[in-house]
């Protein structure tokens, strides 16, 4: 091949690069919601910015979370979620990437149970996990993901005083629902 | 000539692989991004109190935050008076309410001369993680009056306007590492009438001051602090104080050591000052947010 037809190789290449991307979701803005459920105080936070990917091709995923999201309803709880325990300005994601395992094939409004095997970053520590969750074809170009999880705070580094185990559990019960668009 | 055709080759070549490059990445991970690019710099101070002066640490709108401050009599009594608390305490309560996120208005009571004081609090800059806002800058002024009975003095008994004092501050902070941070703040306090019967050492009306307030955290519930009023246009000794604020399930506990048994402005800068050591007197606070729902 001459090196002057060599520009062309980029848009063979983005060709299919397109073929590829056919099967990729994205979204900026899924739902995750936790829920603190200690003897003495029960509260729930939340965010509305979940960051995911989802190759239906390759069958990997990719997701995080800026934890300087998440709100509690209480500002001062959440400037002490962030400073104290989460340590958000060092560590300010929360990542889970990995492959996941379909049960079947994707149609339309049929929910599929999926295993997601991955590893679960959160606080600076690693930790492998695999997730149950569901996936839904919701349209032509959208599918639904739910999925729900524990994280044991003491798996991540996250001390929890001994002034404060009434107040916050140890377990952390997460939800997340997120619509995922492939363009 | 060639020299063209052969950088041209080059930054094909170059492009092209680039090309490879920005799509395989995109295509096995997302680029991790922070949803706000300039986040405020979170707790300068532990509560919008720190020792004795009020701080930078602004409410969120629709809160209102509780404080109940004590402090006791003169440790030198030593154990005979249980190093000042048989003295009893002057205690204050106070509640402040944030009306917007910048703007809270509070109201106190302090034993030493029933003395009602009425506070607000204006937030100006706040300090952010980029440093684009190095700092934080808060505004405070208040109106007190003092109901003690003075009938006994008869003819002489004060009225309304000759019980009043006023108190005014600008509040100048940065959280300068994540363990330390530091206030300024410059205040000044002034009496309409500074007569004798007031529990105050002072007998001018006007009186001026530097506050400085210091904080370092020890482990992430508690820090060390620190407080230093230098006066600035009197002979009254300067108040001093140190001591640990520790959170603990909502709320922020404070206790210290201080040369005065004053708890706010006009008293603070008024009342005087023991001699730090000997004279210190044992103090504490309660700090409590509540929210008020809808926010």
């Amino acid at each position: 091949m001459s090196w002057k037809r060599l520009w062309l190789l980029p848009l063979v290449y983005l060709l299919l690069v397109e073929e590829a991307l056919a099967q990729e979701y994205q979204t900026e803005t899924g739902e995750v919601v936790f829920l603190s459920s200690a003897s003495l105080n029960e509260f729930t936070g939340e965010s509305g910015k979940l960051n995911g990917l989802l190759d239906l091709d390759t069958n990997t995923f990719d997701f995080y979370i800026d934890l300087n999201t998440l709100e509690t309803g209480i500002g001062l709880r959440d400037r002490h979620m962030r400073e104290n325990y989460l340590e958000t300005k060092e560590y300010p994601f929360a990542e889970f990437s990995g492959k996941f395992e379909e049960s079947g094939q994707l149609n339309l409004n049929q929910p599929v149970m999926v295993k997601a095997v991955g590893t679960f970053k959160i606080h600076g520590q690693e930790k492998d996990l695999v997730i149950p969750g569901k996936v839904t074809k919701i349209s032509a170009s959208e599918v639904l993901l739910e999925a729900e999880f524990q994280v044991k705070l003491s798996d991540y580094d996250i001390a929890i005083p001994q002034l404060m185990f009434y107040e916050l559990s140890e377990i952390q019960q997460v939800t997340i629902k997120a619509i995922l668009k492939n363009e | 000539m060639k020299r063209i055709t052969k950088s041209r080759r080059l930054l094909t070549a170059v492009g092209t692989l680039l090309l490879f490059l920005i799509q395989g990445v995109s295509f096995a991970q997302l680029e991790r991004k922070l949803a706000t690019e300039d986040r405020k710099t979170d707790l300068l101070f532990h509560a919008p109190r720190h020792i004795n002066l009020l701080t930078v640490e602004a409410l969120d709108k629709n809160t209102l935050h509780f404080a109940i401050m004590h402090t006791f009599g003169p440790v030198n009594g030593g154990i005979r008076n249980l190093y000042g608390l048989d003295h009893g305490a002057n205690i204050q309560f106070s509640f402040e309410y944030a009306l917007e996120d910048k703007f809270s208005l509070g109201v106190s009571r302090s034993g030493r001369d029933k003395f009602y004081n009425l506070y607000g609090r204006y937030h100006l800059l706040e300090q952010t993680e980029s440093g684009k806002m190095p700092f934080s800058l808060s505004l405070m002024a208040a109106a007190g009056v003092n109901t003690v009975d003075y009938g006994y003095l008869q003819e002489n008994n004060p009225d309304f306007a000759q019980r009043s004092s006023f108190a005014a501050q600008v509040m100048l902070a940065r959280k300068i590492t994540d363990q330390f941070s530091l206030q300024l703040s410059p205040l000044l306090a002034y009496f309409n009438s500074p007569i004798p019967a007031y529990s105050i050492e002072g007998d001018q009306q006007l009186y001026l001051a530097l506050g400085f307030s210091g904080k370092y955290k020890v482990t992430p519930m508690s820090s060390l602090t620190l407080q230093w009023i230098p006066n600035l246009n009197n002979g009254l000794r300067n108040n001093v104080g140190v001591g640990i604020d520790v959170e603990a399930g909502g709320h922020v506990f404070q206790m210290y050591f201080v040369t005065s048994p004053a708890l706010n402005e006009q008293y603070l800068l008024a009342g005087g000052n023991g001699v730090p050591g000997e004279e210190f007197r044992l103090g504490f606070n309660v700090n409590r947010i509540f929210a008020t729902g809808g926010n």
